[in-house]
């Protein structure tokens, strides 16, 4: 493969991975290369990251993936006899000598690294432990068992040879004999990296690494019996160990490259998170709400930069002289640019959120949103209630959002059918009702179903005189208001806008015009 | 123009800035490739720094933009002179008048006047700020634009066409190229995400706090009185407190301070009196410094998790390390 075909590859291979990578970057890549050279590779490495990958959170994919196309090449495998002297050749050969013939030769062939077959090997066991050979087995009944079991000793014999013979010849195996055992351990069907070192894994041990340890020590405790000197034999299991190592990162990359590559043939089904923001909150899965936790930082981003654009945009507020006469200096003095005192909008943010079992993926949602927003929003209190109102800003400020909500909604349980707005809403007017002032934005997220409760509208009016502004966020489609046991429409002309939040997509944009005056 | 990275990062040293390979190579491409550096990372790990230090290992001048909320061209490009341009026509009064003296029709003399308006619109009323001034400067710049994610999104998408190719367009003037191309670095603390069409314009550098040696060499360059034992005491110190939780980790530049601090007080070595009175220097918030003082007082050294679950912090790579 040359290198430029690495580098499409290792592009690609990003872009499989998550990583947006424009056409420009890649040309940027390539360029860089020319620059910065192919022979040092750390600087290679430097060079790519740069250029290609502009988020730290895609740096651990860049990572994983590099060394798939650029890394070190494992190191080759070694014939295990070319280590040695002619004079422990010699000895080994002395030592073989001493053994019986068929037993001689058969070590004979495999130390030469050539393949000996299945019946071969099994014999070559058998001479190993000449104990362990299974005689008087005569049951009648047991003889399908048995041929069944010769079999799987055979086919089991003949992957030890195989391996032994890769090791000892130091010819690793062919990329179809990878392929061949890849598929045997459903290697075509892995498209993630994390899956790397267990495929691996598989693959040595269906290759019969696991036994090869066993089959190692007889063969050497055979040959030290036979009078081989201690130091020859000390080499032929170094240089075997060694290339057993070589045997696993070549494996280990053939793994990679595979999988790579098949991501990059079949991206994984995703559901962009524009779609999943279309979605009913109450319908995502476990992952879905984790993908779009993430997009509510971003959201909340967004809006904070729009909403302080709003603050020094707003053409409101009173005349500043000094600021106009400094400003139109360079008309002669004719004020043409009038200059306003900027207003500084501090909102202050009331949220009363019903945490019955319906409401609760909205308010864990709206929730998280609130939490990113506090930079902004600097005096924000909220408020939960089902049957009756508490306060959980405390828990709120101490604890990251997953844990805060976790241990609200702990803290109330649901029960069966016990919601009343109208007792919360008394309960918050007798005892936190100077939360409420002229700067607060008043939020009501809940799907107004208030078990035929009286409403008590008469307290709702009470926060809403006091309130800057107040909103009602509904889970619920506009044309379930009212039905049921929904008392929507006794609270519905007292708000001043009532959105729908069934969606992510929604519940961001209703959060978006909070600011709006 | 550097030869290879390896210059880069001797170039940098000799201006007391330890590079990284990383850092190096970047800088090295961005000379060669010819586009800006945005190096983002945690506040406080020399970013600010690798502007000025790679400023004075080119012997270029720096022409520094601090990035602010509600930054505009005004402010950051150029501004028309208009009291130069009122004062320079009431001055000008007569030498008008002779012109427009042959004019006989109205349409004439505006017609006159018109072919004179270059004079009012040229560069000589042009106010360069410092963009222009990086773009315009006859001996090569470095362009250090700081905390450019403190801007607006819009000052960001101005800044496409100055940053990939080096050219400002203003309206009365045309299209002002380079004379020469700048060396742009832009760093961001990462408060929000930038646009992907800065990114794509950008090579990106991703600075992390560094690990105990490279810090202990920082140290040791910059604050040598320290004795070798005290400094990486310091380091380790430091290294620890960044491993808990607090609302604001120290940064390289604290930690110098509290070397500087440390060599003040002919500290031989850090005990607890010391580092009592000391720890201020390190940690700018209360609730960390208590926070602080409760986790080194545990008998075991090692920070216990207190006070239950971690705040959650704004991600980073480097931080589950």
């Amino acid at each position: 493969m040359s290198f430029d075909d690495r580098l499409l590859q290792l592009i690609a291979g990003l872009r499989a991975g998550g990583v947006r990578i424009s056409v420009a970057e890649s040309a940027d890549g390539f360029r860089a290369v020319e620059e910065i050279g192919a022979v040092d590779r750390e600087a290679l490495r430097a060079a790519l990251r740069t250029t290609l990958v502009k988020d730290p959170a895609d740096l651990p994919t860049f990572d994983r993936l590099f060394p798939l196309y650029f890394g070190l090449e494992p190191p080759p495998l070694l014939p295990a006899m070319g280590g040695m002297g002619a004079d422990e050749q010699q000895q080994l050969e002395e030592a073989l000598r001493s053994l019986p013939p068929e037993l001689a030769d058969l070590l004979r062939r495999l130390l030469r690294g050539e393949r000996l077959s299945a019946e071969e090997m099994a014999q070559l066991r058998a001479r190993l432990q000449p104990d362990s050979s299974s005689e008087g087995m005569g049951a009648q009944g047991q003889q399908a068992l048995r041929q069944r079991l010769d079999q799987l000793a055979q086919s089991w014999m003949d992957r030890l040879a195989r391996l032994l013979q890769w090791l000892l010849s130091g010819q690793g195996p062919s990329s179809e004999e990878l392929e061949q055992i890849g598929r045997e351990v459903g290697l075509p069907r892995a498209t993630r990296l994390e899956q790397q070192p267990w495929l691996t894994q598989r693959m040595l041990r269906a290759m019969g690494m696991e036994r090869l340890a066993e089959l190692l020590n007889e063969l050497l405790a055979q040959l030290a019996a036979a009078g081989a000197s201690p130091e020859a034999l000390d080499q032929l299991e170094g240089s075997i160990q060694a290339n057993a190592e070589a045997l696993r990162d070549q494996v280990s990359r053939f793994v990679g490259a595979s999988i790579v590559r098949q991501a990059v043939e079949q991206p994984p089904r995703q559901p962009s998170v524009a779609d999943l923001m279309q979605l009913p909150l109450q319908s995502l899965t476990w992952e879905e709400a984790e993908a779009l936790r993430d997009q509510v930082r971003r959201l909340a981003a967004q809006l904070r930069s729009r909403a302080a654009l709003r603050h020094r945009r707003g053409k409101v507020g009173l005349l500043d002289p000094k600021a106009t006469l400094r400003a139109n200096q360079r008309y002669g003095g004719v004020p043409m640019d009038i200059r306003h005192r900027r207003r500084r909008l501090k909102p202050k943010l009331l949220l009363i959120c019903d945490v019955s079992t319906s409401m609760r993926p909205v308010v864990s949602f709206l929730l998280h949103m609130i939490y990113e927003l506090q930079d902004q929003v600097a005096h924000a209190r909220s408020f939960a209630f089902i049957d009756d109102i508490e306060e959980i800003t405390q828990d709120f400020a101490e604890h990251r959002p997953e844990v805060a909500i976790a241990e609200v909604l702990r803290r109330m349980p649901p029960g069966h059918y016990n919601t009343d707005l109208g007792f919360s809403l008394q309960h918050f007017c007798r005892d936190y009702l100077d939360a409420v002032d002229h700067r607060t934005i008043v939020i009501v997220v809940g799907d107004g179903r208030n078990n035929f409760n009286p409403s008590r509208v008469d307290a709702f009016e009470t926060i809403r005189r006091r309130a800057r502004r107040l909103l009602w966020f509904n889970p619920e489609a506009p044309a379930l208001w009212g039905t049921g046991d929904s008392a929507m429409y006794d609270y519905l002309p007292l708000c001043d806008a009532v959105h729908e939040v069934s969606t992510l997509a929604q519940l961001a944009a209703a959060v978006e015009r909070l600011f709006e005056t | 123009m550097f030869a290879s990275k390896d210059e880069v990062r001797r170039a940098l040293a000799a201006q007391r800035y330890i590079a990284s390979d990383e850092i190096a190579t970047t800088l090295f491409l961005a000379e060669r490739l010819h586009k800006p550096v945005l190096a983002e990372g945690p506040a406080g790990v020399g970013k600010t720094e690798l502007g000025k230090a790679w400023a004075a290992a080119t012997g270029r001048r720096l022409i520094r933009l601090q990035c602010y909320e509600g930054l505009d061209e005004t402010k950051a490009l150029y501004e028309w002179e208009y009291a130069k341009q009122l004062l320079y026509t009431q001055l000008l009064r007569d030498k008008l008048n002779t012109i427009l003296a042959g004019a006989s029709t109205l349409a004439e003399a505006a017609d006159q006047l018109a072919r004179e308006e270059d004079v009012f619109f040229s560069e000589r009323f042009l106010l360069p700020r410092s963009l222009l001034q990086a773009i315009r400067s006859p001996e090569p710049v470095v362009l250090l634009i700081d905390e450019i994610d403190r801007a607006d999104a819009e000052f960001e998408a101005f800044l496409l066409e100055v940053l990939s190719d080096f050219q400002i367009s203003v309206p009365e003037l045309g299209t002002l190229q380079a004379r020469h191309l700048p060396l742009v670095v832009l760093t961001s603390n990462n408060t929000r995400e930038l646009s992907e069409a800065l990114k794509r314009r950008c090579l990106y550098l991703y600075l992390d706090y560094p690990t105990i040696e490279a810090e202990l060499n920082i140290v040791r360059l910059k604050v040598p009185d320290l004795g070798p034992k005290v400094a990486r005491q310091a380091v380790e110190l430091v290294h620890r407190l960044r491993s808990l939780d607090l609302k604001k980790h120290p940064s390289i530049s604290e930690t110098l301070d509290w070397a500087h601090a440390l060599v003040m007080l002919s500290a031989d070595h850090i005990d607890a009196a010391t580092l009592d009175t000391t720890l201020t220097v390190l940690l700018k918030h209360e609730h960390d410094v208590q926070r602080a003082r409760r986790a080194l007082a545990a008998p075991d050294g090692s920070p216990r998790s207190f006070d239950g679950p971690r705040r959650e912090r704004r991600r980073w790579p480097g931080d589950d390390a």
